[in-house]
Formats: C-alpha cells, sequence, structure tokens
C-alpha cells in the first residue's frame, strides 16, 4: 500500500545534495532497499521517482521512518528539494532486495562512487572493520563520508581531479588487497561497477552490485528496468532479462551482461 | 441460499455475453500477470484483468533502456516480453483462482498460425474468459506489415483466432491509423466480439547531449495522460460505426477520465499506465464512477454513449 509520508525534514547538505527525513510507519528497511516518491500531485512529473534508503529513522514500527541522500539532477528532484517539512509525499516501499547482512567470515569492501554511498551506510553499520574506498569527481563530495567516519571503518578516497586522496578512479584502490576471502558491496556510475565486477573477477573475489534503471512502477511490472544477465535460453526460468526493482536492485556482479550495460 | 432480492449493480455491463460486475479493467501489459497487484488491492473490485500479452514462445523483449519518461506520459518498449503462454497457463494463471473477476488473455504473434496456435491453448485452460487480441505486432511472413495498420491483414488475424476459440474475442486496436473506422470494420467483419482501443502511439525521444535516441529501440509507445485526448476521440469516432462493445482506454487515471470514454460510447474502460504509479489507481476509478451514478441517477448502461451534441 502507499504511505502517506510526512516530511520531517528537507535539509540542503550541499550543493545540489539533500537529506530528506520522512515520518511514514515504513516496514523494517535493510542496505539497498529504496522508495518510489511521488513527487508531484499532478500529472507531470508522472512517474515516481526511486530514491535509495539511506537510514530508518526512529523505532521500528508504527511512526518510524525513513531518512533518504539524494542529489538533484532533473525535473524530479528539482520539485522534491523545494518540499518543506510538514508536506506529505506518497511512498511505496521498502522495495528490491538489498544486500544481505555481511557474513562474519568474509573480508568486507564497501566501494562507493558519488552518491553510490546511499545504499552502504545501514551495511556500514554491520560491517565492522570493513574497508570503505569512497570516490568522487572532486573533494565537494567527501562530506558525504561524513557519517561514515564515526564507524570505525579504513576510509580511503580516491578524486578525478586529485583534490581529496589520491588522483584517479576508486576502482584503482580496489585492485590492492582484495583475495578469494573478500566480499566487495559496490554501488556507483556503471563505468565504476563494470570495472570492480573485472577487478573481482580476476582477483577469485565476490562482488554485489547495486544497479540503478529507469523505472516507472518499481514492483516488477512495467518491465522498464531490464537488465541482461549472463542466462543462457537454455536456462531455468528461460530469462535473458531481469529487473533492477524486484530482482535486484543488488545482484551479483557475475550474473550481469557487462559488455551491453 | 437465501431468497433475498437481487439488488441491480448500477454498475453492471455487458460485453459478448458476458456480464462484468463493473466496466474498469486494468490494461495488458501494466498490470503483469494480475498476482503481482495483490498486495496493493484487493483484485476483487476490479471489472476484469487483462494479462500481460502472450505469445507462443516466451520472448525476452527488448534490451534497455525500454521506458523514458514525457510530459504527461511516458514511451515504452518493453518488446512484448512474457513468459509464453504454456507458462502463464501452468504457472501464472493458477495464482488468480478464487479470485472474483474475470481474467481476459492478451495475445499476440508474428504470423496468423501463432495467434491461433495460443488462442487454442487458452481456449482449453479452465480461468480464461475472453481473449483480446494485439494486433499491433509485424506480420513476419507478409514482409513486416503491421497487422494491426493494414485492414486485410487484421481481417485475416482476427477471423482466424476467432474460428480457432469458443471464448469472447475483443481486437485491441492500434491509433497508428488514418481512419480508426476501416479498423473497426475489419475488426467486426472477422468476427471480433467487441474492440479494445487504443494502444499506444508511437513516438520518439532524443538525448541530445549524445545525440541518440533515448530508447534502444530508437521509437515506442506512448502512454499516458498525453494521449488521452487522443484516445476519446478514437474512442467517439469508432462508436460512430461499430456495431459490437467499445473497450476504451488511453491515458486514464481518474474516473472522470474514464466517464470520458464511456460517455464518448465505450462500454468499459481500461486502467493502464496509471497502474505504474497509484496500483489501485483502478479500483479508485470504479469508486469514482460509482459515485458519479448515484450522483446523477443513473445506471451505467444509460450513460455508455451519451454525448449531447454540441
Amino acid at each position: 500500500m502507499e504511505l502517506k509520508a510526512k516530511i520531517l525534514y528537507n535539509d540542503r547538505l550541499a550543493e545540489g545534495y539533500f537529506r530528506l527525513g520522512l515520518s511514514c510507519g515504513m516496514a523494517e528497511v535493510r542496505a539497498g532497499h529504496f522508495v518510489m516518491l511521488k513527487v508531484s500531485n499532478g500529472l507531470d512529473p508522472l512517474l515516481r521517482r526511486p530514491l535509495g534508503i539511506y537510514r530508518p529513522l526512529g523505532a521500528k514500527g508504527k511512526g518510524a521512518g525513513v531518512e533518504l541522500l539524494y542529489r538533484v539532477v532533473g525535473r524530479g528532484t528539482g520539485i522534491l528539494s523545494l518540499k518543506r517539512p510538514g508536506e506529505t509525499l506518497g511512498v511505496l516501499g521498502p522495495l528490491g532486495n538489498g544486500f544481505a547482512d555481511p557474513p562474519e567470515d568474509r573480508k568486507i569492501v564497501m566501494l562507493a562512487g558519488g552518491m553510490g554511498i546511499v545504499p552502504l551506510y545501514m551495511l556500514a553499520k554491520k560491517a565492522r572493520g570493513a574497508t570503505l574506498l569512497f570516490g568522487a569527481r572532486t573533494k565537494k563530495e567527501t562530506f558525504l563520508l561524513k557519517d561514515f567516519r564515526a564507524m570505525g571503518l579504513k576510509i580511503k578516497t580516491a578524486t578525478e581531479d586529485g583534490s581529496a586522496g589520491t588522483k584517479g578512479f576508486v576502482t584503482e584502490l580496489l585492485a590492492s588487497g582484495i583475495t578469494p576471502e573478500t566480499t566487495v558491496y559496490a554501488c556507483g556510475p556503471v563505468g565504476m561497477l563494470k570495472a570492480a565486477a573485472m577487478i573481482t573477477n580476476k582477483a577469485g573475489a565476490k562482488c554485489l552490485v547495486s544497479l540503478e534503471r529507469s523505472m516507472a512502477c518499481g514492483i516488477g511490472v512495467c518491465l522498464g528496468c531490464a537488465v541482461r544477465t549472463r542466462a543462457r535460453h537454455e536456462e531455468k526460468e528461460n530469462r535473458f532479462y531481469k529487473m533492477v526493482c524486484s530482482d535486484g536492485p543488488v545482484f551479483d556482479s557475475e550474473e550481469i551482461d557487462w559488455d551491453v550495460l | 441460499m437465501g431468497r433475498a432480492l437481487k439488488r441491480e449493480n448500477p454498475l453492471e455491463v455487458r460485453i459478448a455475453g458476458l456480464s462484468f460486475k463493473n466496466p474498469v479493467m486494468t490494461a495488458s501489459g501494466t498490470f503483469g500477470y494480475g498476482s503481482e497487484f495483490a498486495p496493493y488491492m484487493d483484485l476483487n473490485k476490479l471489472g476484469a484483468i487483462v494479462v500481460k500479452g502472450l505469445s507462443l514462445y516466451p520472448r525476452q523483449g527488448n534490451p534497455g533502456p525500454r521506458i523514458v519518461e514525457t510530459p504527461s506520459g511516458m514511451l515504452n518498449a518493453i518488446g512484448l516480453q512474457n513468459v509464453g503462454v504454456d507458462d502463464f497457463i501452468e504457472r501464472k494463471l493458477p495464482l488468480l483462482k478464487g479470485v472474483d473477476t474475470h481474467v481476459i488473455a492478451n495475445i499476440f504473434g508474428e504470423t496468423v498460425e501463432d495467434y491461433v496456435e495460443v488462442a487454442r491453448r487458452l481456449d482449453a485452460a479452465k480461468g480464461v474468459a475472453a481473449l483480446e487480441i494485439n494486433i499491433s505486432c509485424p506480420n513476419v511472413k507478409k514482409g513486416g506489415i503491421v497487422f494491426g495498420t493494414d485492414p486485410n491483414e487484421a481481417f485475416k488475424v482476427v477471423s482466424a483466432v476467432r474460428k480457432a476459440t469458443r471464448l469472447p474475442v475483443i481486437t485491441k486496436l492500434s491509433p497508428n491509423v488514418t481512419d480508426i473506422k476501416v479498423m473497426v470494420k475489419a475488426a467486426e467483419d472477422g468476427g471480433s466480439d467487441a474492440i479494445s482501443l487504443i494502444n499506444t502511439i508511437t513516438g520518439m525521444a532524443i538525448d541530445v547531449e549524445r545525440r541518440r535516441p533515448v530508447l534502444a529501440t530508437a521509437t515506442g509507445g506512448l502512454s499516458g495522460p498525453a494521449i488521452r485526448p487522443i484516445a476519446v476521440r478514437m474512442v467517439w469516432q469508432a462508436a460512430q460505426v461499430a456495431k459490437v462493445p467499445i473497450i476504451g482506454m488511453g491515458g486514464i487515471v481518474t474516473a472522470k477520465d474514464a466517464l470520458e470514454f464511456i460517455i464518448a460510447g465505450a462500454t468499459a474502460v481500461q486502467v493502464g499506465t496509471a497502474n505504474f504509479i497509484e496500483p489501485d489507481a483502478s479500483v479508485k476509478v470504479v469508486d469514482g464512477i460509482e459515485e458519479y451514478l448515484v450522483r446523477k441517477n443513473m445506471k451505467l448502461e444509460e450513460l455508455i454513449g451519451s454525448l449531447r451534441s454540441g
């Protein structure tokens, strides 16, 4: 059912970045879950916007809410950024499979590109001693690490312009120090995920990715957010394509056909 | 069973010998195989569920991107991805057992023989109330001429399906034609018991930064409120010549939208794209139509085609 979410806060964190607190009585959420948010009561923009859940708010059960972090990238998020506390938004969620809890016997590496850090917050809470590799264009985006700094993680940063951390792509940091005992949890731009899939495959490590695609429904029926898998025709289910919303957004990187993504 | 007086249901409509508890159906391709929506609404409240288009064999669909939002609408090029008719009968149809509504199976093929075989298999299945023929597919044997835009091809496929099944046959018409009345006539001549319209309108969106089409297939089908005035116009035109009942659709979000179609001449309506945004949109449409009928002190049947002139 659609939840009527009351906006608790919609704070600007930095130019174009916002933190949205919603009170909506949502079921228990896990890392990688998302919501479909109706930003307009009118017909334009028509579709809901998929936004990743950052963390739960308040006590579990009735009245519990969620916090979302979003970046203004188009009209939908632009409209959202103008919403004030006290206004209500129609929300479907939590949706998607989410990340399973990190196993104790694995070495955990989290890999985030920019806003790809959003689904990793709840995961980081459960992954003590894990490494977080954060990639961004410039130092400006490193404010996204603030909540992670007090978690006892080993944090390494790479920026494309070298204004913070190592200069270059964050996946260059990934190449060293992963073994077959490592599980990488990755979210970010397709190029980064593709590189992570290659590097982990080569190292014999496991890699779980959270994908993003345009979607209309979020509940597995419009079939708009299809990603091609490596499944062959003769295999069970006979499906080349999986849906990011209902089969994912988290997939084993080995499952995805990266050549056509 | 008690012998209480059977109260007349003001929302009831009849199409091709079937009684529908209300005129609101869910449009094919927007409602999965039905059971996906059970967590979001009471499926028993629907007039009918029209399931995702079924082909003889499973279809994988098109590469992505498959959808893009447009002003008050969306373009899609899903590519008719579906589990295939056998899997539908075996695994999807049983999930709707016990749901008190009609299940209408939408069918398509690339040859007349494909359509006929799908129709035959559904005819033998229990729980399918009617077939809706999607004629918006290219006939591969005829060099890709779309069944839905050539009245002769439409006639051939409709009459072949008509002969292959005892079930009521609804023909879903494409709006991508010059004169919808010609297509209405072709469907009727082929033996269609009802017609439904409109399917999506061919459209295109371009990513100007990359100077590429947004959709992987370049063009796609436009749906949503953006197409509603076109759909209402076509239903109205179809109603002027149609002898069989019309099921109207195209951008219906609210009861008021649905009423436009009914007043224009539709006996029933289908809610499509709105299901993506509000999973229970169709139930809200049912409730709104009921409120309107109470307010106007009318039965639905009196409202059909009741458009006053000028």
